[in-house]
């Protein structure tokens, strides 16, 4: 207790002193306690997963042949082809323009939803805050299948129509076709972000505008839509991103016209040449990549800026809310009630409907065709009967198991100051710019050709690990964010009491993250339901899921087969989906 | 006594093995094959079709397990072909609906000659120096909806056919598989292109009607069952066989002509790791038995020894189209269409008619 | 031997000098409180000491050993340090019960159950809740939290016992009794602790030593008395209670030293050597210091009381010489008009212009 009494000037001499020894302190951080050779060894590992099939893939773009062949030579003949082939730039052009077009119609409408949903005193806003984002959820082999059967040519609605007025007034095989479907779909994933942003929003700018004399829409115009303009910016590039990955829709609906888009422009490939020529799938796998990869990096720098979620099924806006006049509530719910009808109801329902008949269309009373025999085929054929199985399998026990995965990268990645962060950073952007049909078929080598992996092949493993990686991205960011709620003064007080980093993982994080972690393994799970591209070539006996089941029994015709199995699938979508409202799950695109 | 009655038993067991010479090979085979315990195949022929042909093997040959994969007529050649170069050769037997990649697998090597008992009942244009050997043959021909098109005003010939798709009523409604994207699709036409004087003609009609294409069967069942289009063809008859029977709407026609046939057509692979299930497994498929299971199943039989009331064989499926069947024979003139430029020039003439102009 | 010595600590924020070289020490039974307005590093310099925060520069020392020094880089982990942290939030684990809560500390150590289960009833006892031990977080009021908080940080006796601004999210009349709750605790159980607060009251109160800081500088150290009474500084005379501030020019001809303005002038005493002859100087008056009556004497200055304020437990008086403005106090309302007010030459203290 004797300590001096100092006076400034001594304070400020001393402290002069010292530092008129160095001019800048050299900094050195001390990572003693800090996992480091935990971090570096996950994220290696997750590194080498995902850099394993893009090396292999940019390797194949180099040569001749498919690598594993004797007479494979590096060579530039794969570019040189794909880069002179007119059908290449033709499919390029229509992708580009089925992702612009379905980006231009998607962004305006979710926005508007998010408004009306968010900001205004629309009725219903509770049950439509869970319907809208239903389209997310259903896989779009199976919706492209859907439209067939409702909306195509000789669809039970055109049908109907065509009975009153003696023509079918549309046509769903067309580009436009193709980017009207696409554009059904995908408004969940504008209105998903734009909502979250506007959610937050303070009211009183947009009440100033009412009281100035704004009508609501002119309030939405020059008042929200602005504040919330990053996210616009953020939704425009996520959209522009999905239309260049869609395969399911433009395989179905492109298939009776020849339309080609670059991912199914890879399919066509091999036909073309009576030989795999992975070599030249490779080189447009990469050109995808290399078109995407900007727009994913957008979405990164966009979303370090502003991240929220919305909530199924959970409060409105915590502002008040503005108020729509009578008749601008009739056309709001009339609105978002034709598009739900459009993007669910139709395809949805011409499934189920189609599962159940045996004949339809021209001259044909369905009401007298009902069978269950479909369903019932599904039994009796043992890859089918497996295909069920093992897409359950794989999205239950396959999910939760991808959900630790994501869950141990997550914490790789938390409150990590180390250099590993930035390679983590990007390897969970990469995959995301690569189309799953392409990962399958990587994978699909790797384990061909890697020793140790080789005895996996045949088994559910590979699809597994094709699937953590192709849902890596999405994953890790719902995993992120649930680390990111815990307060850091929750970890500081567990390490001041004296535990080590990896017991306040173990005793703190984790059980805190625990109802979080329920609702991640359902997300997981209706994105594992929902994939059918990722599987297709590694499609075997012992590897059989429903989507990529469907994808290949495509050729032999059994459409009663398929559409039994896409009934199976929106079964098991909705029962997920169930789960998912009933935990109140938040929801992240 | 027991001297006697071991002599007596002796004899009987020569007896047996004398009478049946082939099936005392069998056997050797059957034990050898049991030890292994499983054969395994790469297929293009949907499960459901033959389930009942797996099952019949299984109950003659208890003891071996069938591991049936089809993965589709690319997923094969590419299986094969990657799989040999990995030497992780995973199937015995490679069974596939595209004639020429199996031929371009054959001729690179990647089968062996196999002699088998059964082999003896396959005609010459289905056996490929005993390394593949076919064993179906399904005709080609057009499906149609009742509804739309009546049965009477359906064409019977090529010069129908074309007449037909240049009328006003064909504009919209004809369909066809693209030789652009399915294999099967390449196969019937480059067939037609070498075998008739009017394939280009036929395509140009088709071109004019504004055709519409497709990349497998599913759709164009599709969209002829639910009347979108009247009428395809160069479609497998086997198949539309099998569709009639459960889809009222839809109807099977051949040509009166000539009817094309293809052949599913099976290998036995280099490096198998089943030798002896799988040769076990592909004579069974050969055998009358085998072969009548498939035909039950809508896959008629290359032999001609099948009875009607099970299902088609050579004689009644060349009969059912009106006795001109002309197969698609098993050589290597499969594999010089393969060859890139003139695969590159079938297909853009192709596409020249039908996409631009026409 | 003082259980904690900090030795010119210094830490940047990416370009941001947060702590300029910051020197303390503290001795075990004994409370340290760091005092400063928010941005003065306070909160910086006790996370560098529990090990949340790495400086750049400087050693620290806790016990026996040395937990930091940039020269043999060396930089133990917080949960090596044996350290004690109530944090400003609480921070108690809302997964988990009172008693698990506080038990942590002692699991982590290895201790037998029925030990812990011991100990842990023992301090809730001692702090009034014992009955509390299986609530959650969240069923516990603030001043529970708290109590919570501190024994969780108590049990398993550390070095050093470090409190964030402790008081601030309890409500004004729980605080009061806090601080002295926390006060007696420090010294019966002779914990070393350093206390961080904005709040002078709270410092004053519980401290046997405060440490002023301003901008990541010491400013003083001393008892709270020694701060209060002998402020070194301007910065440390007017951060303490309640003050007049006059400004106006200093002359130390003469016997004493006096700063005078046109038209008023007052004698003081030199708090920094710094001050010098006809140089401008600010004076620091504490309210407290000026007592104010009706009747003349020869050491009171006349002056002009302009109006009285009602405070409730007293007057506040404000006053004008000629250009200067003060502010006093006393328990009377007084009439407006002259008044003569007592300013001790000693309680005017006077410093440099800054």
């Amino acid at each position: 207790m004797s300590v001096n009494s100092q006076t400034v000037e001594e304070t400020a001499r001393s402290s002069d002193r010292s530092l008129a020894h160095q001019a800048v302190p050299v900094r050195w951080a001390s990572r003693v306690g800090d996992a480091v050779w935990y971090r570096r060894i996950v994220i290696g590992l997750l590194a080498l997963a995902v850099l394993a099939p893009i090396a292999l893939l940019v390797y194949q773009s180099f040569l001749d042949n498919p690598f594993f062949q004797a007479n494979a030579k590096l060579s530039f003949s794969a570019y040189s082809y794909v880069l002179s082939d007119r059908a290449f730039y033709e499919a390029l052009r229509t992708t580009l323009v089925v992702s612009a077009g379905i980006t231009v119609l998607a962004v305006p409408c979710g926005a508007v939803l998010a408004f009306l949903l968010n900001r205004t005193d629309l009725k219903g806003k509770s049950i439509f805050e869970i319907i809208v984002l239903v389209p997310m959820f259903i896989s779009a082999i199976v919706l492209a299948f859907g439209y067939t059967v409702s909306i195509g040519p000789a669809g039970f609605l055109s049908l109907l129509v065509k009975g009153q007025i003696g023509r079918v007034p549309w046509d769903i095989y067309t580009v436009s076709g193709i980017v009207l479907v696409g554009a059904a779909s995908h408004i969940p994933y504008a209105y998903l972000y734009v909502s979250a942003a506007m959610r937050n929003l303070p009211s009183d700018l947009e009440e100033a505008a009412r009281t100035a004399g704004a009508s609501v829409w002119r309030v939405l115009w020059d008042v929200t839509l602005p504040l919330v303009f990053p996210a616009l910016v953020f939704v425009t590039a996520l959209n522009l991103l999905l239309g260049f990955e869609m395969f399911g829709l433009p395989l179905i609906l492109g298939d009776p016209k020849g339309i080609t888009v670059l991912t199914t422009y890879i399919l066509k490939l091999s036909t073309l040449f009576g030989v795999p020529v992975f070599q030249m799938m490779a080189v447009v796998a990469l050109v995808i990549v290399l078109l995407t990869l900007p727009m994913v990096f957008l979405q990164r720098h966009l979303l370090r800026n502003s991240r929220r979620y919305a909530a199924i099924g959970g409060k409105g806006s915590r502002a008040t809310p503005l108020r729509l006049s009578t008749t601008s509530q009739v056309v709001a719910i009339a609105f978002i009630c034709l598009w739900i009808f459009f993007a669910v109801v139709l395809p949805v329902g011409g499934i189920v409907l189609r599962t159940f008949v045996n004949a339809w269309g021209v001259g044909v009373n369905v009401f007298q065709h009902l069978t269950l025999a479909h369903i019932a085929g599904l039994l009796n054929v043992p890859s089918l009967k497996r295909g069920v199985i093992d897409t359950i399998l794989l999205s239950t026990v396959g999910a939760g198991l991808a959900v630790c995965i994501y869950m141990a990268i997550g914490l790789a990645g938390h409150r990590n100051r180390g250099a590993s962060n930035v390679v983590l950073d990007y390897m969970i952007l990469l995959p995301r710019a690569i189309p799953g049909l392409i990962i399958g078929l990587a994978f699909y080598w790797l384990f061909l050709f890697i020793p140790f992996l080789q005895s996996l092949r045949q088994t559910l493993v590979s699809i597994f690990i094709a699937y953590t990686i192709v849902g890596l991205s999405y994953g890790f960011r719902l995993l992120q964010s649930l680390l990111l709620q815990i307060s850091p003064e929750l970890e500081e007080s567990a390490r001041t009491t004296g535990a080590t980093i990896g017991q306040t993982w173990r005793d703190v994080i984790i059980p805190i993250t625990k109802p979080g972690l329920f609702g991640a393994w359902i997300l997981i799970m209706m994105l594992f339901i929902r994939d059918y591209a990722t599987g297709v070539y590694l499609l075997t006996s012992g590897t059989e899921v429903i989507g990529s089941l469907m994808i290949s029994l495509l050729a032999t015709g059994a459409m009663d087969t398929i559409v039994a199995l896409a009934f199976v699938s929106i079964v098991l979508t909705a029962v997920a989906l169930g789960l998912a409202i009933k935990l109140g799950v938040k929801v992240d695109a | 006594m027991k001297a006697v009655r071991g002599l007596m038993a002796v004899a009987g067991m020569v007896l047996v093995g004398a009478s049946a010479g082939a099936y005392a090979q069998d056997n050797d085979l059957y034990e050898k094959a049991k030890s292994e315990g499983n054969v395994t195949l790469y297929s293009a022929t949907d499960t459901a079709q033959v389930q009942s042909m797996i099952d019949a093997f299984k109950a003659k040959y208890p003891g071996i397990e069938v591991d049936y994969n089809d993965v589709g007529p690319e997923g094969t050649f590419n299986r094969v072909i990657s799989e040999a170069a990995a030497n992780q050769v995973g199937a015995d037997l490679v069974w596939s609906s595209a004639m020429d990649r199996q031929m371009l697998l054959a001729q690179q090597g990647l089968f062996e000659a196999v002699e088998l008992p059964e082999a003896k009942a396959i005609p010459d244009w289905g056996n490929f120096k005993n390394v593949l050997y076919a064993t179906s043959v399904e005709p080609i021909g057009i499906i149609f909806n009742k509804n739309v098109l009546a049965e009477d005003k359906v064409p019977t010939t090529r010069a129908e056919l074309i007449a037909y798709m240049k009328s006003d009523e064909a504009k919209d409604k004809v369909a066809a598989l693209d030789p652009e994207r399915s294999p099967s699709g390449f196969q019937f036409d480059t067939n037609d292109a070498k075998t008739t004087d009017n394939f280009w003609d036929v395509v140009a009609a088709f071109g004019a009607a504004g055709g519409k294409t497709y990349t497998s069967n599913g759709p164009v069942k599709e969209s002829i069952d639910s009347g979108e289009n009247a009428l395809a063809f160069n479609i497998i008859g086997s198949y539309a066989i099998e569709w009639a029977k459960s889809s009222p709407s839809l109807g099977v026609m051949f040509d009166k002509e000539r009817t094309a046939a293809f052949s599913r057509v099976i290998g036995f692979t280099k490096g198998a790791p089943h030798p002896n299930a799988g040769k076990l497994f592909l004579n069974f498929l050969l055998s009358q038995e085998g072969q009548a299971e498939l035909a039950r199943n809508g896959l008629p039989s290359v032999r001609t020894d099948i009875d009607a009331s099970i299902g088609f064989d050579f004689d009644s499926i060349n009969e059912r189209v009106g006795g001109h069947m002309q197969p698609i024979p098993l050589d290597e003139t499969l594999v010089t269409d393969m060859d890139n430029a003139k695969r590159a020039e079938f297909l853009t003439k192709w596409r020249d008619l039908v996409r631009n102009g026409g | 031997m003082p259980e904690l010595v900090v030795e010119n600590i210094h830490k940047w924020l990416g370009n941001l000098h947060i702590l300029k070289g910051v020197s303390v020490s503290s001795e075990k039974g004994s409370v340290l409180a760091l005092l400063g307005a928010s941005g003065s590093g306070k909160t910086t310099l006790l996370r560098c000491i529990a090990g949340l925060v790495q400086p750049e520069m400087g050693r620290i020392r806790i016990g026996s050993s040395v937990v930091f020094d940039h020269e043999k880089r060396t930089a133990a982990a917080p949960e090596k340090r044996n350290i004690g942290l109530v944090f400003q939030s609480y921070a108690l684990w809302p997964h988990r019960t009172v008693r698990e809560n506080v038990g942590y500390g002692l699991k982590l150590r290895g201790v037998a159950r029925p030990e812990m289960d011991r100990r842990i009833q023992n301090i809730l006892d001692r702090l009034g809740l014992g009955h509390l031990a299986d609530r959650y977080p969240d069923q516990l009021s603030g001043g529970q939290q708290q109590r919570v908080a501190i024994c969780r940080a108590l049990i398993y006796e550390p070095h050093v016992l470090l409190l964030d601004e402790p008081l601030s999210n309890l409500d004004a009349k729980l605080r009061e009794e806090a601080r002295y709750f926390i006060r007696n605790l420090i010294r019966e159980l002779e914990l070393c602790a350093i206390l961080v607060t904005h709040d002078q009251a709270e410092a004053l109160a519980v401290a046997d030593q405060i440490l002023l800081l301003q901008d990541g500088k010491n400013v003083q150290q001393g008892t709270p008395t020694e701060i209060y009474q002998r402020p070194g500084s301007f910065y440390a005379a007017d951060f303490l209670g309640s003050n007049n501030v006059f400004e106006g020019t200093v002359d130390t001809a003469g016997a004493g030293v006096r700063i005078f303005g046109d038209d008023w002038s007052l004698n003081g005493v030199k708090m920094d050597a710094s001050v010098s002859s006809s140089a401008k100087g600010r004076a620091v008056v504490r309210v407290e210091n000026i007592s104010v009556h009706l009747d003349e004497a020869h050491d009171r200055v006349r002056m002009d009381l302009e109006d009285c304020l009602y405070l409730g437990d007293r007057w506040e008086y404000r006053l004008t010489l000629g250009g200067l403005h003060a502010k006093a106090t006393g328990k009377f309302a007084l009439p407006a008009g002259t008044v003569f007010a007592e300013i001790p030459p000693e309680s005017v203290w006077i410093y440099p212009q800054a």
